[in-house]
């Protein structure tokens, strides 16, 4: 019981990271109506500028968070203008490619230069443990998953309740009714790219104390984010923060009762079945899945 | 009877967008159904071409029960169909864009591209044959689609406002082709907003309003039913 | 019309006996090597372009048919002595049932969405072909004894795979020049174009799609079997790998999807470029695939048909004014005017 305890937990805890990054991958499916297979790169280069940020000033991951954040704001801000904007009216075959080009060319850019090391900080807190009864639970996981849980809550607030929040939700839902009622949807798509890639930042400093970062750390976590975001419905923010707990849940479960080695390989048959049978999502509150393709 | 439909009932949601439809057309007949926007045309000719399932009723061709059957199987059958918005092959030739509509009856390549250009020759487009489909201007996609549609060698062809979009010029141009396809013996039902030239190609026409029926008969009856005129008051529609 | 079909043929021909009569000339072993991987890459690339090309089925797990092949005649013959040549045949016709039952379900699914359940499918195979250690010795890999011989499908030389290679990617480009001028290749082509005008014309979409993933997954079968045979070694990593799928995704876009040739430009551009880099800056690991990425985005950003269609269509650009000048210079004298009338 203990130990099935210890796993959900944990599971739940590392699920708050993920619902972070798939909540960035949504936001820019939902608004954009692009799938950015370079979504989990976007996430090493956050892990890489917060590894260097540590070991150059000595600046600790959850200090260097705003900055990261920020610089992946601008960063996604800059790959939408240059990159997917004079793409948006093209094929799938083109957006397909043209992001995966991108993930190829950064991943291997971190290869030049960082090469394929294992890389992580040290922290006085990396192995700090509260102890609740029997159930030992990580800090810098505990302060992840707070941090994710606010931050989704900030976003869930900024698009109900803010005009430009406002103004992403209506881009999101018709895009030729919002350019009618005057907004600057070109501006509205750069925004939700920026912001989408700003949460993957976030993600990234959150990792960081508890993780590795090299050249393909993106490639695990991306899959991941693919999976939460066909579960809990594709542009839906509540949703992907669902599916990203569920994930975590999941695959740590998987991890005990199946086997370590096969934990991927069950949620990526959940995702294969889902996508299979269910499009809307899991929780059914997907909305603009006959967009993208899916009856 | 070439074609029977009996009650048709399509539902999207709880909306009848064809509400108990019933008309026949007969062979090498040219029947035209008008009706304001969002009557329900459109839905109509998705349900008999298998785009779309009937809620309930009945679609017979050839005495032969389609409802519900698949699109390319009633296209097989010998029922083609234009999209009232035009899909053409965009990234092809005029040419192969058309030949795909000839493989229906056709196994043959040579012989495809011999029959498809048969068929550009027919709706004159056989000038822009090696033009790539998305390049050709609107009036020309239309003519692209009657040649795709035609290419299945159909014995009833379903056109769905093929004039929509077009100037006066154009659509003057394009009259005499529909003509020319009735001589060859097709069966024509004809969606078409434009009202003077329903009214001269049609031998019958059936009127729909909020997916039901509510006329029938020739081009000067029609016209003349109050019913008729009660549902088109408010549109600016001029009978010409 | 007949013309341009037989000038086509006479220049494959040609290219064909350019190839034959390569190995005699070039003797060095790196050489010999590279031009191994542009025929291999070609053929791997041009099964892809079946599929995704002419089908518009944009897979991301065609290395799971390249790994099924490469497992299955390596198995049966580390495991039961069974001759590669007679495991090629196994692999074909496991690739085909496995790319039937994949590609089934998923063919409801559109754009990136089928992308995405191709990545996924590739993914759960290489991680059961990693677990199942009892089969395919797990993550470690195995390794193929070399007992050279033409039953064994071993050779001491490159010569001999160099010309197996070939033989390979000649039926893989007979396949497609079969598709390309058929009936199944317009249909493919429509079903890429626009789903619902084509099952409008006519075609079982589902079907043809079927036809589209068998052929494509077993010609990636036998390119796996090959790719075994002549790096006797083979790894769940390797063999499953996603970034794999991706470069035989790229030459075919590079080149030209949806054409017979595309794939074929495609390895002859990248693999020697490939290569080129790999030796060249042996220090700088990371920056032949780097540069790919850039290429990749380029090349979809600027020109998404890819080389060989851009060229065509130019060309053809060109000869559809001049015959549309011609026409309009003499009226009346249109070609080719209703003679045929196979509606009777």
């Amino acid at each position: 019981m203990t130990q099935f305890a210890q796993v959900v937990i944990s599971g739940i805890l590392v699920g708050g990271i993920y619902a972070l990054i798939s909540m960035g991958l949504n936001l820019i499916l939902g608004v954009v109506r692009i799938i950015n297979f370079a979504h989990g790169e976007f996430l090493m280069i956050a892990m890489y500028i917060s590894f260097l940020l540590y070991s150059t000033w000595g600046l600790d991951p959850y200090v260097s968070a705003p900055i990261v954040a920020l610089a992946l704001f601008v960063f996604g801000w800059l790959v939408h203008r240059v990159i997917i904007q004079p793409i948006l009216d093209t094929s799938a075959t083109v957006k397909i490619f043209a992001t995966l080009g991108l993930s190829i060319t950064l991943q291997n850019f971190a290869l030049m230069m960082w090469n394929a090391d294992y890389r992580t900080v040290q922290t006085a807190y990396q192995t700090t443990v509260i102890r609740m009864g029997e159930v030992a639970v990580s800090v810098p996981r505990l302060i992840a998953f707070l941090v994710a849980v606010l931050i989704s809550l900030g976003l869930f607030l900024f698009l109900k309740y803010t005009l430009t929040g406002k103004a992403i939700r209506a881009v999101a839902m018709e895009k030729r009714a919002a350019a009618l009622a005057g907004i600057p949807v070109k501006r509205i798509y750069l925004l939700a790219f920026g912001i989408g890639s700003g949460l993957v930042g976030l993600a990234g400093s959150l990792l960081m104390p508890i993780y590795y970062v090299f050249p393909t750390v993106g490639t695990l976590f991306v899959l991941t984010a693919f999976v939460v975001v066909v579960l809990g419905g594709m542009g839906s923010m509540f949703g992907a923060f669902l599916g990203g707990l569920l994930i975590g849940l999941v695959e740590a479960l998987a991890g005990v009762w199946i086997s370590p080695g096969l934990k991927e390989a069950v949620y990526f048959a959940i995702f294969i079945l889902v996508l299979l049978f269910r499009p809307s999502g899991l929780f059914s509150l997907g909305k603009g899945s006959e967009e993208v393709g899916l009856k | 009877m070439i074609l029977q439909i009996d009650q048709v009932v399509k539902q999207f949601g709880g909306i009848a967008a064809v509400n108990g439809v019933s008309f026949k057309v007969g062979k090498q007949e040219i029947v035209g159904i008008i009706g304001p926007n969002g009557a329900g045309k459109t839905t109509l000719f998705n349900l008999i071409s298998g785009a779309l399932p009937v809620t309930s009723g009945s679609i017979r061709f050839k005495g032969e029960e389609i409802t519900n059957q698949k699109a390319h199987l009633i296209c097989q059958k010998g029922i083609g169909r234009t999209f009232q918005v035009v899909k053409p092959f965009g990234n092809i030739s005029v040419l192969e864009n058309v030949k795909i509509g000839a493989f229906n009856r056709i196994q043959k390549s040579r012989e495809a591209t011999e029959y498809a250009e048969y068929v550009l020759e027919k709706v004159a487009l056989i000038h822009r044959r090696d033009s790539v489909a998305k390049s050709l201007t609107i009036a020309d996609k239309k003519r692209l689609e009657v040649a795709k549609a035609l290419a299945t060698q159909p014995e009833l062809l379903l056109l769905d406002e093929v004039m929509a979009g077009l100037n006066p010029g154009e659509i003057h141009e394009i009259i005499p082709l529909i003509g020319s396809l009735a001589k060859d013996g097709l069966t024509l039902v004809i969606i078409e907003h434009i009202m003077e030239v329903i009214m001269q190609l049609s031998q019958r026409i059936v009127v729909i309003h909020h997916g039901e029926k509510i006329a029938e008969g020739s081009p000067t009856e029609v016209t003349s039913n109050p019913k008729v005129i009660e549902a088109y008051l408010g549109e600016a529609v001029s009978f010409a | 019309m007949k013309r341009a079909v037989t000038k086509s043929t006479l220049l494959w021909l040609l290219v064909l006996l350019i190839a034959l009569l390569i190995p005699v000339v070039v003797e060095n072993k790196f050489y010999m090597h590279t031009l191994i991987l542009i025929l291999f890459y070609a053929a791997v690339s041009g099964s892809w372009n079946i599929l995704a090309g002419y089908a518009g089925q944009l897979s991301l797990g065609h290395a799971i048919f390249f790994g099924l092949g490469a497992y299955t005649s390596t198995l049966l013959f580390m495991n039961g002595g069974v001759s590669p040549w007679i495991g090629m045949c196994a692999a074909l016709a496991l690739c085909m049932l496995v790319g039937a039952c994949i590609g089934y379900p998923c063919f409801r699914l559109k754009g990136p969405f089928f992308t995405l359940a191709t990545l996924a499918f590739s993914e759960v195979i290489r991680l059961v072909a990693s677990f199942w250690k009892e089969l395919t010795n797990g993550a470690v890999g195995l390794n193929i004894p070399f007992q050279a011989g033409f039953s064994n499908l071993m050779f001491r030389g490159k010569e001999p795979y160099y010309y197996i290679a070939l033989g390979v990617l000649c039926l893989v480009i007979a396949v497609t020049y079969w598709i390309d001028r058929s009936k199944m290749g317009a249909y493919l082509i429509a079903i890429r174009e626009n789903e619902e005008a084509a099952d409008a014309l006519g075609i079982p979409i589902t079907r043809y799609k079927l036809y589209a993933v068998l052929i494509s997954s077993g010609l990636a079968g036998i390119t796996g079997v090959f790719y075994a045979q002549y790096i006797l070694f083979i790894e769940p990593e390797a063999m499953f790998n996603v970034n794999f799928s991706v470069q035989v995704a790229l030459i075919s876009i590079i080149g030209g999807m949806g054409t017979v040739a595309g794939p074929v430009l495609g390895a002859v551009l990248m693999i020697p470029l490939n290569e080129l880099l790999r030796s060249a800056f042996s220090g700088l690991n990371g920056l032949n695939f780097f540069l790919y990425g850039i290429v990749l985005i380029l090349v979809v950003s600027f020109i998404p048909n890819g080389i060989l269609p851009t060229l065509r269509g130019w060309l053809s650009k060109k000869r559809a004014n001049r015959h549309s000048q011609l026409t309009q210079a003499i009226p009346g004298t249109q070609k080719g005017g209703g003679q045929v009338d196979s509606a009777n």
